[in-house]
Parts: structure tokens; C-alpha cells; sequence
């Protein structure tokens, strides 16, 4: 599922080019209904929308993953600050975490994005650091208990950097955690980005999947009946997300018992 | 007729793609008021063959053969509201370790009244709680502490209180599955003397599991060995653990091996010479006598023919080669 | 409850809240470009309210007096003038709140109510083909952004049958009783209600699934079936009983979903709450009303997660007297 979207998204827009400079001319070219020219029918400006949903993946994808890695590294590296040192630095980090686990992501998001600007870049970074605490969380938990293993305590008492134990010893047996929630972080991301865009804080030059529906709802595609101009980018929200909440479930389900066989 | 007949009774697990057999034909009787332990190390089937009787056992078992006669009601095949209907009444279960058979969020006298109204819907309310209080009296836990919840019980007391659950209804059978194991010493004996008292005061059949010889001793008139899903030698404790200071008359091999692990200064179990490895892997088909691979006087005839059931004395039987031989 | 656990709990909450006043103050009124700043500057004001807005918020005092002016507003329950409206923002958002509560109350009611039955339906059957399904669809509906689901419903309900309102709180022009008013906010509530429903009671329906699962392995459920207790006495009293510290302690963060879901279904269905003021507010950059309905949202995911904590004293009683 997940291999379709990602070819679908790379390759598509190779094979059918997307020229948003195209407008229809015709009173009878927009909203058009699917045909053999146009497969998901047109917008309201006479664009097809087929093409336009392949362009818009790749911006979904691009925004997702760049506010995931923005996200992972930031809840990844204080997770992994705050249960390797333990002590104050640990209270003082999660609080902080705590303090960002409790206010409202969307709102946040929205206000951030209201503020900041509606470039793909500044969309990225918005999502992305309001991400991170659920990861933080969880790899300080690992964390935690890798600590108390006898393999770093003894690596540690033979006087191993901090920085040396955490990359020999602790990273590597985090990593497939942080893969998982990776997974899952880039899913919460997708939908984060489509809202976003969607209530009109996209990047209006970049048209992502949510930017598309924007443009559907406040065209009056809906009460027109057009469907497939609402339809096509919409699945392609929900296959993309479901496909990358799929992986980061799997994952968790052959990890976590692994996780836990090895305390 | 017994209280308890169990014929021939099997019990396979799907395991994976295959099925184990953790219960290979078993037979066994309790006669009313009669306490028969069933020992053996972990893995050879004890649980399971408990779990049967009131059909508790998990999704992935089922019972391939035999019955299982309760006061003449035949369990296997029953349906599940009938089940529910002698379940506690008939039969009650102590459960391993307690630690975690009350549930946490609830009261312990609730949960107590809970099985007493679950079977009596007529009963009355004040004469209910008045019970349970009479029932943790029994046992020994304070009508000050009825309230309380199980985290604040110490192990002791919980099980305890679990025996007194079990005694709610008045059960003519109390099953007790390692009912003392993960006690410290001292609450093993209090909770042992206490089954024992019971056992008599109450009128109850008790059917006790244990891979501890000690504990089942102290409470059974009678002890089945099982070894790897078959039951391998029975008699009375006497017979097979023999009298207070005389040597143990045990036929089996492997009894032998059980005493011989469990010194009697009740510390911790140690395995005797002889008993080294495991028991065998039972989703694997086994030729001839199951504890051939660990037994000290293994013959090469116990490798290919399943040993024969010798009656050694009125009551005590055992299944060996090496009886026959002496026998012969 | 130990009144210490209380006083602690009590004190991270005032904390908290502070925490919270202060962040929006640097995100509104500190950082570069930051509204408050442009708006004094702009020309959306005549000088009269420009002058007003300065003295409200202090903007010729340095940032420290700001600060405190701020703080002080904060307590004095003013959020500021929303220049859109015209009106002040506490007035404006007064306005919104009752419909958002509405639409939340009854969504949230719904969604744990469906959500948890499914949870058990899926969890007493577990591996089964029921589970499965149940499993599957909610993990599929979870993928659906919510005013996509809200689209989808529109063009099902209203679009195609008209058997539903699709906009607004009321019919506009219709003149009825008490009555038959009530009954037209009840039609137009459906489908955002339901919206809302669909993507969070699969969230909830897949967290009770998972904790009833673990649960129903533990001993005392053993225990329970021993006892020869109906089946339906043994999922919900014991099973379920044990499974709702992890369900509460996820409501918590439901809010917070919730209240993101709100902004996109009130769009989507127009419905006059905090939702559509905090999209109305973006696109018309009307910051103050922004501002307000962010920390109001804050507010309220703060205290819910307080209302959970204690919650969870109450169902727990081996951390209750800790």
C-alpha cells in the first residue's frame, strides 16, 4: 500500500505533467465530470484535476516528511537528553514536554502558521515543532530503562564518554522505536498539513492535496455535485495517512513485545 | 460414585500450526471429602487438567476426549450457562499466587458478595454482607479490613481472602492451583493449615496442585504424580511419600526424583542428580516412557514400549518398566 | 484523595495556566511581527481605537510593563477589541462558546459512548472476524481528516438526498416556537456532531480495544469467569472497570483533538462557534479574536487533563492513597 502512493506520487507527475498555467477556455471546461480526457474531471478553473492530484501528493509527502525529521530529531534527541542524564536536566525537560503534550496541536499549529507565513518551509517547521512531545516521551521511557543495563553501566564505570555511550550503546537500540513512531509522527503530519491547508494556511504557489479541497469547498464544488474534484484529493489524504499509520502499527506490534522480552 | 470422575481425559493446545497435548488421558477420582494433590514440575499438564474441570481453559485448548463427572453431571459438552450455573456453587478455584486473581479495583468484601449474589439473586442484602464477614472470619482477616482493596493485602492475606471467595457459595469441590506459591515461608504454612482445617470443617473435597511435595503432604490424603501430560504414579500420601520418619516407598523413578529435589527443610527446591534438562517437548510425538530421557535407570526397552500401569499395593499404582520386571 | 495530592495537582495547574498566559503573550505580542505590534502600527484602526489599543495593552511601556499589563488584562477577564467585530473579544467569543460546547458536548458523548462499545464488541471477540473489521474501519476512518469525512457527509446527506441541513445552526427565515427551534439546531447539529464522532470514536474504539485486550488475559478476569458471573457482568463491571485508567488518561488528549477537529467541522458545516471564529479570524487576520480562542482552547485541554488526573485518583485505588 504504502510502495503504491510513493510510486504513484514519484512517478506520476513524470508521466503526466501538471501546467497549473493552464486554464480552461471554456464555460464547458470546468467542472467537468470524469472523462476518457480528463480522468477526475476539472476544476473550477478548468484544470484536470488527476494531474493535479499527483502534483499535490508529493507536497503532502514533502511537507509530512520534513516536519516529521524536524519532529523526530527534536523529540528523538530530548527523549534521549532527558533519560540519559535523568536528574534535574530530566525534570526540567519534561516539563517543558509536558507543558507542549497539553496545548492543543491543531490550534497551535494554525496559530503558528497564521503568524509565521504559509510557505511549505514555514508549514514544515510549524508542524514540526509541535510534533515531537509524544516522541520525547516515549524514547526517554526506553531510555530510561537501557540505562540501568549491566552491558552500559559497566561500559560506563570504565569511564566511556557520555556521547560515545549514547552512540554505541543507547542510539542503536532506540533506533527501531524511533522508526515506528516515525511512522505514526509522519501520519499525524499528512493530516496536520491537509487541515492546514484546507482552512486556507497552504502554501498558495505549492498545490498540496488540502489546498485542493480548499479550493474545491470555497469554489462551490460541492453544491455543484462535484465530487470527483472532492473525492480524488481526499482518498489520497486518507490512503497516504492510512498507509503510514498501517507501518507505524505493524511495527510497534513486532517491536514492542521485543522491546519488552529484552528487560 | 465420587465426587469427582474424571475418564480418560485429554486436553490439546493449538500451538502455531501443530497442537500439544498438555493432558494425555487422564483418569482420576475424589471421593466426597477426600483431598488428592496432583504434583509435578511446571509444564506437565497440572493446571490444565484444573482448569478443565470447570471449563476455564483458554481459547486455544479444547478437550479431545474423555469426561469430566461432577456429582454426576457431566461437564464436558455442557453449555456455558450451565456452566455458570455450578460454577462456584459446585466448584470453586483457588488460583496461583493471588497476586493478581482479586481484581484491583475493586473492594475485597464486594467481590465476595459478588459471587454470593451471582448465584442467589434472592438473597438478602444484609444477610449477604453478614456472610462474606462470617467468611473472612474464617479465614482469619479482620471484619475491620473487609473494605479494603487487594493492593493492601499482604500475599498472605489475599489468598486468604481468595479462599474465602472460594468458600462463598459453599462449593463441594475446591480446586488450588499453587495455592502458596510466592508466599514467603511462614504465610505457605499459615495458608496450608488453614486449607487443611477447612478441608474438615467445611466439608469440602479439595483437589490441590503443587510441584512443592511438602505442601501437598501437609494438606492431601492422596497425591497423583504427572509427568509430561500422563499420570505416571498414584496412591495414598502414605504410600508414595510414606510415614512420618520412614524412608518413601515411591515406585516411579520420577516421584523418586521429586523427593530426592526437594530436601525437606522447606528452602528452595533442589534439583537432584538425575533430574537434570526438562520435560520433553510434547507437540513432538513420543515413543515409549516419556521420562526415559532423564530417568537414571532407563532401559532400552522404556525407549520404544510406553510402560505398563502396576498396581504395587491396594491403591498405589505406578507405570514403569522396572516394576515389571521386579513384579516378574 | 489526600489534600496534598490535591495541593500539588492544584498548584501545577495554577502554574500551568500561567505558563500558558505567558506563552501567548510572547507569541502575540514579543516575537517579530507579532500582531499586536503590526496592528498598532496599521491602518485596520482608526486613531481613536488605535489610541485605545495602546493604552489597553500598554504599547508605549517596555516590554516588562507590557508584560504585566497583559497579566493584569488576563485577570481582569479582557482579551482585547476584535477590530473585525467590533466588539470586545470576550464578547465576541461569548457568543461562540455556547455553540462549540454544544457541538463538542454531543460529539464527545456519542464518540465514548460508540467508541468504547465497539472497543468491547472488538475486544470480547479478539482475533475474530468482527475484530478485524472493527479494527480495520476505525483505523481507516481514523485516516480521514475531518472535514474531509464533513465533505463526504455533505455531499451524502446534502447534496445528493437533502434528507439534512448541511450549514449554519438554524434555518434562516424559519420562524417557530422553543420548540421547533430546538428542533432545527438538533437537525443542523447532526452531521458536524457526527463528523466528529466518526474520526474520534475510531480513536477511541481502537484504545479500549487494545486495553480491554490486555486486560482480559490478567488473572482476575479468570477469576471472574471462575465464579460463574455473565458473560456481559464479566466484560463490563471487571474488564472494563480495569481498562478505564488508560481510557481516561486518552480523553485527556482527546480534547486537544477534539477542539482541532472543531475548527475544521464548524468550517466546513459553518457552524457559528469557536471553530469557525478561529478560521474567520485567520482569514481576516483579526488577530485579538484569534489570540482569545487559542487560550480559551488551552485553557480548556488544561483543565480537562486536570479534571483526568483526579479522575483517575478516583478510579485507581492503588494510587489513591499515594
Amino acid at each position: 500500500m504504502l510502495a503504491i502512493v510513493l510510486v504513484v506520487i514519484m512517478i506520476g507527475p513524470i508521466i503526466f505533467p501538471f501546467d497549473s498555467q493552464s486554464f480552461g477556455t471554456s464555460a464547458a471546461s470546468i467542472l467537468q465530470a470524469p472523462s476518457r480526457a480528463h480522468w477526475m474531471g476539472t476544476t473550477e478553473l478548468g484544470q484536470d484535476v488527476f494531474r493535479q492530484f499527483l502534483v499535490g501528493g508529493r507536497i503532502s509527502l514533502y511537507v509530512g516528511l520534513s516536519a516529521t525529521l524536524i519532529a523526530i530529531v527534536l523529540g528523538a534527541g530530548l527523549g534521549l537528553i532527558s533519560g540519559y542524564y535523568a536528574g534535574w536536566r530530566d525534570t526540567v525537560l519534561m516539563r517543558i514536554t509536558d507543558f507542549f503534550l497539553v496545548l492543543p496541536t491543531l490550534p497551535l499549529i494554525i496559530v503558528l502558521a497564521a503568524l509565521f507565513g504559509q510557505s511549505i518551509f514555514v508549514t514544515s517547521l510549524v508542524i514540526g515543532l509541535t510534533s515531537w512531545p509524544q516522541t520525547a516521551r516515549i524514547i526517554r521511557s526506553q531510555v530510561l530503562s537501557l540505562r540501568e543495563r549491566p552491558l552500559v553501566q559497566r561500559v560506563r564505570s570504565l569511564g566511556a564518554g557520555d556521547l560515545r555511550i549514547m552512540r554505541k550503546h543507547i542510539l542503536p537500540n532506540v533506533a527501531p522505536l524511533i522508526f515506528a513512531n516515525l511512522a505514526l509522527v509522519l501520519s499525524g503530519a499528512v493530516l496536520a498539513q491537509a487541515a492546514l491547508a484546507f482552512l486556507g494556511l497552504g502554501d498558495p504557489v505549492q498545490v498540496s492535496w488540502g489546498t485542493t479541497l480548499h479550493n474545491a469547498f470555497n469554489s462551490g464544488a460541492m453544491s455543484q455535485g462535484a465530487w470527483w474534484y472532492v473525492m480524488t484529493p481526499g482518498v489520497g489524504i486518507v490512503v497516504m495517512v492510512l498507509a503510514f499509520s498501517l507501518v507505524g502499527h505493524s511495527l510497534d506490534r513486532v517491536l514492542n513485545p521485543l522491546l519488552r522480552g529484552e528487560e | 460414585m465420587s465426587l469427582l470422575e474424571i475418564d480418560n481425559l485429554s486436553v490439546d493446545y493449538r500451538v502455531g500450526t501443530g497442537s500439544l497435548r498438555a493432558v494425555d488421558h487422564v483418569s482420576l477420582r475424589i471421593e466426597a471429602g477426600e483431598a488428592l494433590g496432583v504434583v509435578g514440575e511446571s509444564g506437565c499438564g497440572k493446571t490444565s487438567l484444573g482448569l478443565s474441570v470447570p471449563m476455564l481453559l483458554p481459547g486455544n485448548a479444547t478437550i479431545s476426549s474423555g469426561s469430566i463427572k461432577l456429582a454426576d453431571h457431566e461437564l464436558v459438552g455442557m453449555n456455558e450457562a450451565q456452566l455458570n450455573r455450578l460454577r462456584w456453587t459446585a466448584v470453586a478455584f483457588v488460583f496461583q499466587g493471588a497476586m493478581n486473581a482479586l481484581n484491583p479495583v475493586q473492594r475485597v468484601d464486594r467481590q465476595i458478595l459478588e459471587a454470593i449474589s451471582a448465584h442467589d439473586s434472592h438473597a438478602a442484602k444484609e444477610e449477604s454482607s453478614q456472610r462474606v464477614l462470617e467468611l473472612l472470619d474464617l479465614v482469619g482477616i479482620a471484619p475491620a479490613r473487609a473494605k479494603s482493596y487487594p493492593h493492601e493485602f499482604s500475599g498472605g492475606m489475599r489468598q486468604r481472602a481468595m479462599i474465602a471467595m472460594a468458600l462463598a457459595c459453599r462449593p463441594s469441590l475446591l480446586i488450588a492451583d499453587e495455592p502458596t506459591t510466592a508466599l514467603d515461608v511462614i504465610s505457605q504454612a499459615q495458608i496450608l493449615a488453614l486449607l487443611s482445617s477447612l478441608r474438615r470443617s467445611e466439608d469440602l473435597s479439595v483437589l490441590m496442585i503443587s510441584h512443592d511435595l511438602s505442601a501437598i503432604k501437609r494438606v492431601c490424603d492422596r497425591i497423583v504424580v504427572m509427568y509430561a501430560g500422563v499420570v505416571v504414579e498414584t496412591g495414598t500420601t502414605e504410600q508414595v511419600l510414606g510415614r512420618r520418619g520412614e524412608s518413601a516407598l515411591a515406585a516411579h523413578p520420577y516421584t523418586q526424583a521429586l523427593i530426592g529435589a526437594h530436601p525437606d527443610l522447606r528452602g528452595e527446591r533442589v534439583l537432584a542428580p538425575g533430574l537434570a534438562g526438562h520435560p520433553p517437548d510434547l507437540s513432538k510425538p513420543i515413543t515409549g516412557c516419556r521420562f526415559a530421557d532423564r530417568c537414571p535407570s532407563a532401559m532400552s526397552v522404556c525407549r520404544e514400549i510406553v510402560p505398563p500401569t502396576v498396581t504395587i499395593s491396594e491403591g498405589h499404582t505406578a507405570s514403569c518398566h522396572l516394576l515389571k520386571k521386579v513384579g516378574a | 484523595m489526600s489534600a496534598r495530592y490535591l495541593t500539588r495537582k492544584l498548584a501545577t495547574l495554577v502554574v500551568t495556566l500561567y505558563v500558558t498566559v505567558s506563552f501567548n503573550f510572547l507569541l502575540f505580542h514579543v516575537l517579530p511581527g507579532s500582531p499586536i505590534q503590526l496592528l498598532a502600527r496599521s491602518g485596520h484602526y482608526d486613531p481613536a481605537a488605535r489610541a485605545q489599543l495602546i493604552k489597553l495593552f500598554g504599547l508605549n511601556h517596555p516590554l516588562l510593563a507590557q508584560y504585566f499589563i497583559y497579566l493584569r488584562n488576563m485577570v481582569h477577564g479582557d482579551l482585547g477589541f476584535s477590530y473585525v467585530y467590533r466588539k470586545p473579544v470576550t464578547t465576541v467569543l461569548g457568543g461562540a462558546i455556547g455553540n462549540t460546547l454544544l457541538l463538542v458536548g454531543t460529539a464527545t458523548l456519542v464518540t465514548i459512548l460508540v467508541g468504547v462499545w465497539l472497543g468491547v464488541m472488538a475486544a470480547s471477540r479478539a482475533h475474530s472476524l468482527t475484530d478485524a473489521s472493527i479494527t480495520v474501519t476505525s483505523l481507516a476512518l481514523w485516516s480521514m481528516p475531518d472535514f474531509f469525512t464533513g465533505m463526504i457527509l455533505i455531499f451524502i446527506c446534502g447534496v445528493w438526498t437533502h434528507v439534512l441541513p448541511i450549514s449554519g445552526l438554524v434555518t434562516p427565515g424559519l420562524v417557530t416556537g422553543t420548540w421547533g427551534h430546538i428542533v432545527d439546531v438538533g437537525r443542523h447539529l447532526i452531521l458536524p456532531a457526527l463528523t466528529l464522532t466518526f474520526v474520534n470514536a475510531a480513536e477511541f474504539s481502537l484504545i479500549s480495544r487494545n486495553t480491554l485486550v490486555d486486560v482480559m488475559v490478567e488473572d482476575y478476569m479468570l477469576t471472574a469467569r471462575a465464579k460463574g458471573l455473565q458473560r456481559r457482568t464479566i466484560v463490563w463491571r471487571h474488564a472494563l472497570r480495569n481498562a478505564m485508567l488508560p481510557i481516561v488518561t486518552a480523553t485527556a488528549l482527546y480534547v486537544g483533538m477534539i477542539l482541532g477537529g472543531a475548527i475544521q467541522v464548524e468550517t466546513v458545516f459553518s457552524w457559528p462557534g469557536m471553530g469557525l471564529l478561529i478560521y474567520n479570524s485567520v482569514v481576516q487576520r483579526d488577530y485579538p479574536v484569534l489570540e482569545g480562542c487559542f487560550l480559551l482552547f488551552a485553557i480548556a485541554v488544561i483543565a480537562t487533563n486536570f479534571i483526568s488526573d483526579l479522575l483517575y485518583q478516583v478510579l485507581d485505588p492503588r494510587v489513591r492513597r499515594t
